[in-house]
């Protein structure tokens, strides 16, 4: 039997594309329509992946199946007996999972944290400086005339989101540049072509003189075109970059002076120097003509803005100038999230604490301090004595000195997957995949929430993330009962 | 459960109750004739004052933008938390607090029911996840409504049936409760930078006027028989001389009222009422718009306190969070939503030495005490943004007592001293005229039918005060109404004591309360409506509506519209 | 003299605000033994993790005796009195501190100093990030009083500064003086980068290497000499720059000149 599932929100990226239609057969899917490559795997390959099938808990060294039960007990055991216990992931999963587990940190005292931490966490840390004007993603769909994508390639990692929100969509006031794009495409090939056929020496061609220096990051003719422009600012020539109007590539490490002196020039100052980052004074305040005449401006920023040399200032000073520009016409900037969900765990962890990330409970009230109470932080100083990791690998991508304190110290892993973070795990928890098994809520890169769809069933006896946390969170109150009915 | 509550001072404005000695009985969380004299908990209200619970017609505890606000301020947070008890969760405050502390907070003071008045229809899911997680109260929303862009086109067509029953389906595919309007047109506008300066100015791409869309929605509003009128937060607030702009508001409106009943609410006034051409000249306009509002009956209003202390403004008036970032250069937050509206949030610290802040604090207490007849003008902060709604106790002490405001007034700044009107009004509110404009008055204004007031029947939301009224001179004793008022003796949710001496003693969860509007013919879903939605919203149709799933304890009010 | 020795290597962060000489003022040892701290997210006596003694030595009033890096805020808001650490001291040390002397024999760890009003704190060893900076998302910064640091100082250090005087005798982190506006910092050997960003008053000294100065930095002059506080002064010659200019800004910053041979190409403009 074949059913057609419509309006399925992707849980793939921040940019939670919610048209994908899929098609379901004898409770699989078969076929996946409006997808990017990304989603297609998703939703293909969530059932090939090395699932795990039940519960599991180290006994003598080795991880055997047990029972939810059992697991869960072990776990709430685990989480009621630590004096600072932390409790990680959280962006891969769906709001209603995420409020069970702040109430569980708050119940067991312990630290609090979301991937953000280790990805566009800095970005907030700029913004809890400075503020940040920033909008829907329909707004830029409707009015940006001016789309810079700033050490990030939205091409590979966010495939659909020029696509569906930016420089290709047909807005109500600004139209899509698909058409240029094409040609732009077109011509390229042609001359990968060539070279192609250069390299193989079917065709000989003269070497032409290089001249590159000179022209590199030179503004094109067509900066002060009308209709919608792309640029891109990184410090390589990535997918994106190949198709935008103005590819500015900035020396390693440096896009926080590059930043500044745009700044500088948009205050219609002059500078001592004659170029910042590798790009000429004389280009950027052509670029920065081109940004103040433009009737909407938008800067989306990726890692390659928080994770160089910098770090969160680097979004400093991307919000001030945002904030300068606005002084002469309309600008806004978006950070590229991620995971589908890191947004909504950071949302959801506001609303119920005040702060987005990084919240230690252990005085019996939310407290934040990033760098104090971040769990890398946490794990380097070697201060847990437990953790909760849901939805999250951090095994694979923390520095090996926190990942050997984590392992350290007993681990409970919810998650789908047998990742690296199960495998090192005592107690680890299979779970019905979020936005496939499992209906639920996630909120997009522009904080704009979306349903997330159950269109087949999880394995058999596989609990969600938001049952098995509140089973845990309920058998934690059951333990703290009964010791205080001991102690009494 | 039964509940009896012996021998209070019951104030009851909506029966004409004026502080007599009288038992209320509860039965199964309503108000009843009477109960089983001996199954019945007793409360002995001997010596205490007695109200309906608290209302707030306008504060912004959810959503967004109030979310955005948390996430900005830790340095706020951090200089008030709650700790976690058995009963209650964690939280922060100061003044945006988190969820459960807004409730905990709210429901100490007596209230028991809130309206959220700013929804962005697109963000509204998020609204409600907020109002699940915010315990102890009865909670509503107003969806943003007066810049959307069908409303635009549809009223710019001139077709008010249809532009009514989009709107009758956006009240419920959002589960909201009124038509709320900012700033008219100028949100529209904002989305390239641009404002409108009059009611009468053009929207940019839009062939209408503010004029058009407010009487317009008013109009519509009538049509589908809503229980509240339109929320209109004006043109041009927040700035110098636009009391004229509220005046031409107010005026414009005329011309929808018909019966003698209200047609708008215009909230927080006090941010309406500035006279004066510029911040150096800029005074008070409270007199012009009293006069107006004393001699008309088609207009509510609230006040809009403002509070000296650290707060966080935030509106769905983005130029107007723009003007204040100008004017502050603070850290700033605008957010606009496509099709539909856009949002500010700023820091701001209102301060007594300050001759602007200082004016804005004494026009809203002129607005209050001008305005004659309470149940025209509530009392709200709009908070945060006049300030944090825990503040309310310190405006009750303003308003029943002119030893209280002089003593305030003498340590503001001399230019805003001189040009207060304050030390002309003599008008002390009595305890039946805070019952009206904290309770009484607010439930009337918004239709709601079961708060408010102490009728068999009615809502057991009830509140009980340390104050007695037949010994206490309030206006001398201000201090002790405050304190009562800040910490209710008891409060009681739906028959239930849920505080007790200024503490949560049980933890509810509250209604959401939504209007499900039935039009005779209803809008077509049909595949044309999912390709212009494609056109309008990134998001698909299918997706949009806030299902049941979002709303903890769903309390629909089912509404027969004319159309 | 209160002397307090850990019992202990402390695992878990300790939050102990209450050593604080204005606290301990006036209690018996008996009374001081049963102040509140937490460990980790265990609540405890202070007597649980401290051996506590008194000497009738009148200064310094509170003295520690072994590394405390996991205790947290000690000194916090303090207003008189005198805190001895002879060890590593944990986050938060002296914070918002008003009055009085902190003297650490040993390394600081982050936000020591923050918000500082007044006082003296002076760190033997390095001090960590965030030295003197405000709490996120404030903009307050340290006001006044005296830092003094004899080793190395981590990044982000004396954020919003504005006012009183931080001198590091070693290395300077990144981001020092970030949007600083009034105040004084003297750096007596290398500077990381950025020194300076968005700063809009104020004055840092640079006496060691600092690679290169922010393109929104302009030249003002040279200058044989610039004055620390009173009593103190550098000797250079120094560059004299103006910025940052992304904020319109008037701060200094004071540039070695023998030390810098890089920067001679801003002579040109002068």
């Amino acid at each position: 039997m074949s059913t057609t599932v419509n309006a399925v929100t992707c849980p793939v990226c921040g940019c939670l594309c919610d048209d994908i239609e899929l098609t379901i057969e004898n409770g699989v899917v078969v076929k996946v329509k409006n997808g990017c490559a990304m989603c297609e795997s998703k939703f293909f390959n969530y059932k090939n992946e090395h699932r795990n099938k039940t519960p599991l808990m180290r006994k003598e060294g080795k991880l055997v199946p047990v029972s939810y039960d059992e697991a869960i007990h072990k776990a709430a055991e685990i989480l009621a007996n630590a004096n600072y216990p932390i409790l990680y992931g959280w962006s891969s999963t769906d709001c209603e999972a995420q409020r069970v587990g702040v109430e569980l940190a708050e119940e067991i005292g312990g630290v609090l944290d979301n991937t953000a931490v280790v990805c566009h966490g800095p970005s907030i840390l700029s913004v809890q400086e400075v503020g940040i004007p920033t909008c829907t993603l329909g707004q830029i769909r409707h009015r940006a005339d001016l789309v810079i994508y700033w050490g990030c390639d939205p091409w590979s990692a966010h495939p659909r989101h020029l696509e569906r929100y930016t420089t290709f969509t047909e807005g109500r006031f600004k139209g899509s540049e698909w058409k240029e794009y094409m040609n732009k495409v077109k011509a390229s090939a042609g001359k990968k072509k060539l070279l192609s056929l250069e390299r193989r020496e079917i065709v000989k061609r003269k070497p032409e003189p290089i001249i590159e220096k000179v022209t590199v990051n030179k503004p094109p003719e067509t900066l002060g075109k009308a209709g919608r422009k792309l640029i891109v600012i990184d410090v390589r020539k990535t997918m994106t970059a190949e198709v935008a109007d103005y590819f500015i590539q900035v020396e390693q490490g440096k896009d926080y002076e590059l930043m500044l002196a745009i700044r500088a020039l948009v205050k219609d100052h002059e500078l001592d120097v004659d170029q910042v980052a590798g790009v000429p004074v004389e280009y950027l305040e052509e670029l920065v003509d081109a940004m103040v005449n433009c009737d909407f401006g938008v800067i989306f920023f990726g890692m390659g803005l928080t994770h160089s040399a910098g770090k969160f200032r680097n979004v400093d000073v991307a919000i001030s100038l945002i904030r300068d520009l606005n002084r002469r016409t309309k600008f806004a900037i978006l950070p590229m999230r991620g995971h589908f969900n890191v947004t909504g765990a950071n949302t959801v962890s506001t609303w119920q604490s005040g702060y987005p990330y990084a919240v230690d409970f252990s005085l019996g009230y939310p407290r934040y301090n990033p760098g104090e109470t971040s769990v890398v932080d946490v794990l380097l100083r070697k201060e847990s004595d437990a953790a909760l990791i849901v939805a999250s690998d951090p095994a694979s991508n923390f520095p090996r000195k926190a990942v050997e304190h984590l392992v350290a110290n007993p681990l409970i892993v919810i998650d789908p997957h047998m990742n690296a973070t199960a495998l090192l795990g005592d107690v680890v928890f299979p779970a019905a995949i979020v936005g496939i098994e499992k209906a639920g809520t996630a909120y997009r890169m522009d904080h704009v929430p979306l349903p997330l769809k159950k269109v087949v069933e999880p394995p058999e006896g596989i609990l969600s993330d938001e049952e098995i946390l509140s089973r845990i969170l309920e058998e934690v109150r059951v333990i703290k009962s009964q010791r205080m009915q001991e102690a009494a | 459960m039964e509940l009896l509550i012996k021998n209070g001072f019951v104030f009851d404005p909506i029966n004409g109750i004026n502080g007599e000695k009288m038992d209320i009985a509860v039965k199964n969380g309503k108000i009843v004739e009477s109960v089983h004299d001996r199954r019945a908990k007793k409360i002995d209200a001997t010596g205490l004052t007695v109200m309906p619970g608290g209302v707030d017609i306008h504060c912004h505890i959810a959503g967004a933008e109030v979310n955005t606000g948390r996430l900005m301020r830790p340095e706020d947070h951090i200089k008030d938390t709650e700790r976690k008890t058995t009963l209650t969760r964690s939280g922060v405050g100061y003044s945006i607090p988190s969820t459960f502390t807004t409730g905990y907070r709210y429901s100490r003071m007596g209230y028991t029911s809130l309206m959220n008045p700013s929804m962005p229809p697109l963000e509204a899911k998020h609204t409600h996840e907020e109002l699940n997680d915010t315990p102890m109260l009865d909670k509503a929303s107003y969806p943003l409504l007066g810049d959307w862009w069908f409303v635009l086109e549809y009223l710019q067509k001139g077709d008010l049936a249809e532009c009514a029953r989009y709107v009758a389906w956006m009240i419920g595919t959002t589960k909201g409760y009124a038509i709320k309007i900012v700033n008219p047109g100028g949100l529209e506008s904002w989305g390239f930078g641009r404002n409108v300066h009059t009611i009468d100015d053009k929207v940019p791409n839009f062939d209408i006027t503010p004029r058009e869309i407010m009487c317009g929605l008013a109009k519509v509003n009538k049509m589908l028989n809503l229980p509240h009128t339109i929320h209109v937060h004006t043109n041009n607030l927040g700035l110098p001389g636009n009391y004229a702009t509220t005046l031409d508001t107010m005026r414009a409106l005329e011309s929808v009222a018909t019966d003698g009943k209200p047609v708008a609410h215009i909230t927080h006034l006090q941010f309406s009422s500035f006279a004066g051409d510029d911040w150096g000249s800029m005074r008070s306009g409270a007199e012009e718009v009293a006069k107006y509002i004393n001699a008309h009956s088609h207009i509510t209003c609230d006040m809009g306190q403002v509070i000296f202390t650290d707060t966080t403004t935030m509106t769905a008036d983005g130029p107007f969070e723009y003007t204040l970032y100008q004017l502050s250069g603070h850290k700033w937050v605008n957010s606009d939503v496509e099709t539909e509206t856009s949002g500010g949030i700023i820091p701001f610290h209102y301060k007594r030495n300050n001759a602007v802040n200082a004016t804005q604090w004494s026009i809203a207490l002129e607005l209050a005490l001008m305005i004659e007849d309470p149940w025209k003008i509530y009392l709200t902060t709009d908070h945060p943004n006049g300030g944090p709604f825990t503040a309310y106790p310190k405006i009750i002490g303003w308003l029943i007592s002119r030893k209280a405001r002089m003593a305030t007034l003498k340590k503001c700044h001399k230019k805003a001293q001189k040009k207060s009107l304050l030390p002309t009004l003599k008008r002390e509110l009595s305890l039946y005229d805070i019952a009206i404009v904290t309770r009484a008055g607010q439930a009337k204004a918004l239709g709601l039918k079961n708060k408010g007031h102490l009728s068999v029947g009615a809502d057991a939301d009830i509140a009980i005060y340390n104050v007695n009224p037949e010994t206490t001179d309030i206006a001398r004793k201000y201090k002790t109404v405050r304190r009562a008022f800040g910490n209710a003796a008891y409060t009681i949710k739906d028959g239930k004591v849920v505080v007790k001496d200024g503490e949560i003693v049980q933890h509810v969860d509250g209604r959401t309360i939504w209007l499900d509007v039935q039009t005779a013919e209803q809008v077509k879903v049909d595949e044309e409506m999912k390709r212009r939605f494609r056109e309008y919203w990134t998001v698909e149709y299918e997706n949009y509506p806030v299902t049941d799933h979002y709303l903890k304890i769903s309390d629909p009010r089912t509404i027969k519209a004319d159309v | 003299m209160i002397t307090l020795t850990p019992l202990k290597q402390f695992r878990f962060p300790v939050m102990a605000e209450c050593i604080n000489p204005d606290v301990f003022q006036g209690k018996s040892v008996d009374e001081i033994v049963q102040l509140t701290v937490w460990e980790g997210n265990k609540q405890k006596k202070l007597g649980d993790l401290f051996k506590i003694e008194q000497t009738p030595a009148e200064t310094p009033s509170i003295v520690i005796n072994g590394n405390v890096e996991e205790v947290r805020r000690i000194g916090s808001g303090m207003k008189s009195g005198e805190i001895v650490i002879n060890g590593n001291a944990g986050m938060h040390l002296g914070e918002k501190m008003a009055g009085g002397k902190i003297i650490v024999n040993g390394d600081a760890e982050g936000w020591a100093g923050s918000d500082m009003k007044n006082g003296l704190l002076e760190i033997m060893g390095n001090a960590g990030p965030y030295l003197a900076s405000p709490y996120r998302g404030s903009s307050t910064g340290m006001r006044g009083g005296k830092i003094v640091v004899h080793g190395n100082v981590g990044t982000d250090a004396a954020v919003f500064l504005k006012g009183g005087t931080i001198k590091i005798i070693g290395d300077a982190g990144p981001f020092m003086g970030f949007r600083m506006c009034d105040g004084t910092i003297h750096i007596e050997k290398n500077c990381g980068t950025r020194v300076g960003a968005c700063m809009t008053g104020g004055k840092i000294v640079v006496s060691g290497v600092l690679e290169e100065v922010l393109p929104t930095f302009t030249i003002d002059s040279v200058k044989a000499k610039v004055k620390i506080e009173e009593g103190d002064s550098a000797t250079g010659p120094f560059y004299v720059f103006i910025g940052d200019l992304a904020e319109s800004g008037n701060g200094k910053l004071y540039v070695s000149k023998a030390n810098n041979p890089q920067l001679s190409t801003y002579e040109k403009y002068l």
